[in-house]
C-alpha cells in the first residue's frame, strides 16, 4: 500500500480494530479475573493476549506495506503511561495484599510489553534506526550544517 | 449479568455505527453503496467466511444437539471441510465468471449463463428465504437467550426489535461495505470466545470434564459413537431411531446440506465481491478447514460436558467466577446469530432490490437513486425480519427448515456455471423442481401443510434418518443427468461454451495430481464423514487388527474426528495451492457479453402492471410537470417581447 486511497486507509483501519476489538475483550477478563484473587498466571495471560495482538498489528502492518500511524502510536503510549501510573497509585494507596497480589505480575507485564516494542523495533528497523528514532538530543541542531552526511547529519 | 451484557452488546452497535458513518464518509461513490466496487478487501472475506459457516449452522442449535446427542453430532462439523472445499471451488470459478462476463450478483450470474428468468427468480426468493424466515428464526432465538441471560428485563419480543434495530442502522447507513467489514470483527469475536470459554470453563470448574465426564445425554441415545451406517427409520415425527439420528449417512447428508451457506445468494454475493489476491486460499484452508472446523471438533464437547442444563445456567456460574467470562458464553450464542442475521438479511436485500428493482422494475435509476433505493429497501427488509421474528417465531422456524435443503438444489445449476459446460438450462429446471419438492414434503413445511389439508403421510423428516437435502438433491442429480444427456446439441449451448472457453484462457490451475487429488478426496469423504465414519466408534480403543483393548482414555470417535479433521485440512491445502483455487488475478482477463444486452427500460408486462397500479397519479404528476414549464416559457416570451 504505497499511496493507499481513503478506501484502503479505512480498510486497515477496520482490520486493526477487528484484531484489537476481540483481544480487548479477552485481555480485559484476563486481567480482571487476575487482579481479583485468581493470581498472576491469569494477568500473564493478559498480557500474553496483548502481546499477541500487537504481534497481529504488525503482521497487517508488513503484509500491507504500512507502519503505525500516529494516531495508534499516541493512543498506545497514551494507555501504556495510564497503565503505568495506575500501578503506581496501586502501589501507593492500595492495601498491602493488593499490592503482593498486583504489583510483580502486573509490573512485569508492562516490562515485558516495552521488551516486545523494542524487539519489535530492532527487527522492523535494525539497532542504530531503533536507537535513532528516541535519540532527539541530535535532532536539537537546528543549524543546517548539522543536516551534513559528514557531520552526522541524518535529516 | 444484565447490565455488562448490555453493555457489551450496545459497545458492539456501537462499533457498527461507527464503521457505517466511516464508510459511508469515505464512499463518496454512491454506486459503491451495494457491492463495495467489487473490491472487498481479502481480510475481511478470509475471517468472515468461517464465521458465516459456523453461525449459518447455528452455533445455539449445535450446542443443544451436541448436549442432546454427544459426539455424534459433533461429528457433523468434520464436514466442515468439505464446506470450505465447496466454497473454495466455487468462489473461485464465480469470481472468474463475474469479472470475464460482467455477472454481478448470483442471480444474474445465473440467470444470463442459461438464458432464464426463472432462474433469477429462483435465486431472488431463495435469498427472500435466508433474508426473512431463516434470519427470523435466529433473531428469534437469540431473543430468548437475551430474555433468559437478563431474567426476563429485557422480553423476546423487545430483544428482537432491539436487535433488529441495532443491525439495520449500520447497513442502511453504511451499505454492503460496512457490514462486511463490521460483520469479520464479530467473526474473529466469534473464533476466540469459542476456544477461550471452553478453555476457561475447564480450566475454573470444579471435578472433571470431558473426555472424564460423559455427555449427559437422554436416555438410549450412544453419546460416544455413531448409531449405524442408516437406520430404517420412518423419519422424525413418525418414529425414533434407536441410537440417535446422527447415522453415518445422516451424518454426511446434513455436513450436504451445510453446503447450503454456501449457496446462498448472500455469500455467492460475497465471493463476488471480494478483490483479487490470495483470500480464497486463506479462507478456505486456514480459517474454515482448519481453525473453525477445528475450534468445533476440539471445543464444542469441552464446553457441552459442562452445561447440562443449558448455556444460560453454565454462563450464570462463569459470571460468579468472572464476569466477563459469563458474558463471553452469551456473546458466543448471541454473536452467533447476529452475525448471520445481518449477514443473510443484508445481503438478501441488496440483492432482491438489484435483481428485482434494478433489473426490472426501474432500471433508470442514478446511482443515488439506487442507493436510496437500497437503503428504503434495507429497512423494509429488517423491518418485516424483525416482525416475524417478533410476532410468528413458529411459522419463522418452519419456513426456515427448508432454507439450507433448498439451497442445496442450486448445487447442479452452479456447477453447470463454474465447471460443467453440458448442464442445461432444461435439466437445472426439471431437477430443481423435483428438488425442491423432495425436500419440501421432507421437511415440516410439507409434512404439516399436507397433512393437515389431506391425509397422514407415511413418512416424516429426513426418513432413513437421511437429510431433505440429499433426498431432493439425489433426484434433482438423476433429472439433471437424464435430461442434459439429451440435450448436449441444444442450441443454447453456444452461450454456455463462450463463458467456458473465455474462462478456460484466464484458467489459473495447474492440472497435475487431480487423478491422486480426487482419489484420496472420495477416500477422505467415504472415512470422514461418510458410511465409513462408523469404524470411528471403535476403531482407537478395540482395533480390529488385535484383540487388546487400547486405554485411550478419550473416546475413539472423538480421535477420529481430530485424525480426519487434520487430513482434510491437507486436501483444502492441496486444492488451494497445488492445484491453484486459493488465489485469483484480474490480469489478462478479456470480458465477454454473455447473452442479450441488458435491458434500459422495464418489460412491458412489469410497466402494463405497475401501470394498472399507479396509472392515475402518474397521468397527473405527469400534467402538474409538463404545464409549469409551459407556463413559464410563455411568460418568459412575453416579457421579452
Amino acid at each position: 500500500m504505497a499511496n493507499p486511497n481513503l478506501t484502503d486507509r479505512l480498510d486497515r483501519h477496520a482490520l486493526v480494530m477487528a484484531i484489537w476489538t476481540p483481544a480487548a475483550f479477552v485481555v480485559i477478563a484476563l486481567l480482571h479475573m487476575g487482579m481479583t484473587g485468581g493470581g498472576g498466571w491469569w494477568i500473564a495471560a493478559g498480557f500474553a493476549g496483548i502481546i499477541s495482538a500487537f504481534a497481529g498489528h504488525v503482521i497487517v502492518n508488513t503484509v500491507l506495506k504500512t507502519g503505525f500511524t500516529a494516531g495508534e502510536t499516541a493512543l498506545g503510549v497514551f494507555a501504556f503511561a495510564v497503565a503505568l501510573v495506575a500501578l503506581l497509585l496501586t502501589a501507593l494507596l492500595a492495601s498491602p495484599d493488593v499490592v503482593d497480589r498486583v504489583f510483580i505480575p502486573v509490573g512485569l507485564g508492562l516490562v515485558s510489553l516495552v521488551i516486545a516494542v523494542v524487539v519489535y523495533m530492532v527487527i522492523a528497523f535494525g539497532p542504530r534506526k531503533a536507537f535513532e528514532k528516541f535519540d532527539v538530543i541530535r535532532d536539537n541542531n537546528l543549524r543546517p550544517a548539522s543536516r551534513l552526511p559528514h557531520r552526522g547529519g541524518r535529516r | 449479568m444484565t447490565t455488562p451484557l448490555l453493555i457489551t452488546l450496545v459497545l458492539l452497535a456501537l462499533y457498527g455505527l461507527y464503521f457505517a458513518a466511516r464508510v459511508a464518509r469515505t464512499d463518496a461513490d454512491p454506486g459503491t453503496f451495494l457491492d463495495a466496487g467489487q473490491a472487498l478487501p481479502g481480510w475481511s472475506v478470509m475471517f468472515l467466511l468461517p464465521g458465516i459457516v459456523m453461525a449459518g449452522y447455528g452455533i445455539d442449535r449445535h450446542l443443544f444437539l451436541v448436549g442432546r446427542f454427544g459426539l455424534q453430532a459433533t461429528h457433523v462439523t468434520v464436514g466442515f471441510v468439505l464446506v470450505a472445499i465447496a466454497a473454495l471451488l466455487v468462489f473461485n470459478r464465480l469470481w472468474l465468471a463475474t469479472r470475464v462476463a460482467n455477472l454481478y450478483t448470483p442471480g444474474e450470474a445465473l440467470g444470463r449463463y442459461y438464458g432464464s428468468v426463472a432462474l433469477r427468480v429462483a435465486v431472488m426468493a431463495l435469498g427472500l428465504l435466508f433474508a426473512l424466515p431463516f434470519a427470523a428464526d435466529l433473531l428469534s432465538s437469540a431473543a430468548r437467550i437475551l430474555e433468559a441471560a437478563t431474567d426476563g428485563i429485557i422480553p423476546r419480543v423487545a430483544g428482537v426489535w432491539l436487535i433488529a434495530f441495532s443491525l439495520a442502522i449500520p447497513a442502511i447507513v453504511g451499505g454492503w461495505r460496512a457490514t462486511v467489514l463490521v460483520l469479520a470483527m464479530e467473526s474473529i469475536l466469534l473464533a476466540v470466545l469459542l476456544p477461550g470459554v471452553a478453555v476457561f470453563t475447564e480450566m475454573t470448574s470444579q471435578g472433571d470434564g470431558f473426555p472424564s465426564l460423559p455427555i449427559q445425554v437422554a436416555d438410549g441415545v450412544l453419546w460416544d459413537r455413531i448409531p449405524g451406517v442408516l437406520q430404517n427409520s420412518a423419519g422424525i415425527g413418525k418414529s425414533v431411531p434407536s441410537g440417535g439420528i446422527f447415522t453415518a449417512v445422516g451424518i454426511a447428508s446434513t455436513v450436504i446440506a451445510a453446503i447450503g451457506i454456501i449457496f446462498s445468494p448472500a455469500t455467492l454475493y460475497l465471493g463476488q465481491t471480494v478483490r483479487a489476491g490470495r483470500a480464497f486460499g486463506v479462507s478456505t484452508v486456514w480459517m474454515t478447514g482448519g481453525f473453525a472446523t477445528g475450534a468445533m471438533v476440539l471445543a464444542v464437547p469441552l464446553l457441552v460436558a459442562r452445561m447440562p442444563d443449558g448455556s444460560v445456567a453454565l454462563a450464570d456460574d462463569l459470571f460468579a467466577i468472572e464476569p466477563l467470562a459469563g458474558v463471553g458464553l452469551l456473546l458466543l450464542n448471541l454473536v452467533g446469530a447476529l452475525l448471520a442475521v445481518s449477514f443473510f438479511v443484508t445481503g438478501g436485500a441488496v440483492l432482491v432490490t438489484r435483481e428485482l428493482l434494478f433489473a426490472y422494475l426501474l432500471p433508470s435509476l442514478s446511482d443515488r437513486q439506487q442507493r436510496l433505493a437500497a437503503r428504503i429497501a434495507l429497512g423494509f427488509a429488517y423491518f418485516i425480519m424483525a416482525l416475524m421474528a417478533a410476532f410468528s417465531p413458529f411459522v419463522s422456524a418452519v419456513a426456515a427448515s427448508v432454507a439450507l435443503p433448498l439451497s442445496v438444489q442450486m448445487l447442479p445449476a452452479i456447477l453447470g456455471l463454474t465447471f460443467f459446460r453440458w448442464i442445461s438450462r432444461g435439466a437445472v429446471l426439471a431437477g430443481m423442481t423435483i428438488g425442491v419438492l423432495i425436500v419440501v414434503f421432507t421437511e415440516p413445511l410439507g409434512l404439516i401443510l399436507f397433512e393437515a389439508l389431506f391425509v397422514e403421510l407415511p413418512w416424516g423428516r429426513w426418513p432413513l434418518t437421511i437429510h431433505s437435502a440429499v433426498w431432493g438433491l439425489a433426484f434433482n442429480v438423476s433429472f439433471v443427468l437424464l435430461a442434459s444427456g439429451v440435450t448436449l446439441r441444444a442450441p443454447d449451448r453456444l452461450e454456455r461454451d463462450r463463458l467456458h472457453d473465455a474462462m478456460a484462457t484466464h484458467q489459473m490451475n495447474n492440472a497435475g495430481g487431480r487423478g491422486l487429488l480426487w482419489t484420496l478426496m472420495l477416500l477422505w469423504g467415504f472415512l470422514a464423514y461418510g458410511p465409513g465414519a462408523i469404524l470411528g466408534n471403535t476403531f482407537f480403543s478395540r482395533p480390529i487388527f488385535t484383540k487388546v483393548e487400547a486405554g485411550l482414555g478419550v473416546p475413539s470417535l472423538w480421535v477420529w474426528q481430530i485424525l480426519f479433521w487434520l487430513f482434510g485440512v491437507v486436501l483444502v491445502w492441496w486444492l488451494a495451492y497445488r492445484v491453484g483455487f486459493g488465489q485469483t488475478s484480474e490480469d489478462g482477463i478479456k470480458p465477454i457479453q454473455l447473452g442479450e444486452a441488458r435491458a434500459k427500460r422495464t418489460p412491458d408486462w412489469l410497466a402494463a402492471g405497475l401501470a394498472r397500479v399507479a396509472e392515475r397519479p402518474a397521468r397527473l404528476g405527469a400534467r402538474r410537470y409538463s404545464a409549469e414549464p409551459a407556463k413559464g416559457y410563455a411568460k418568459r416570451a412575453e416579457r421579452s417581447g
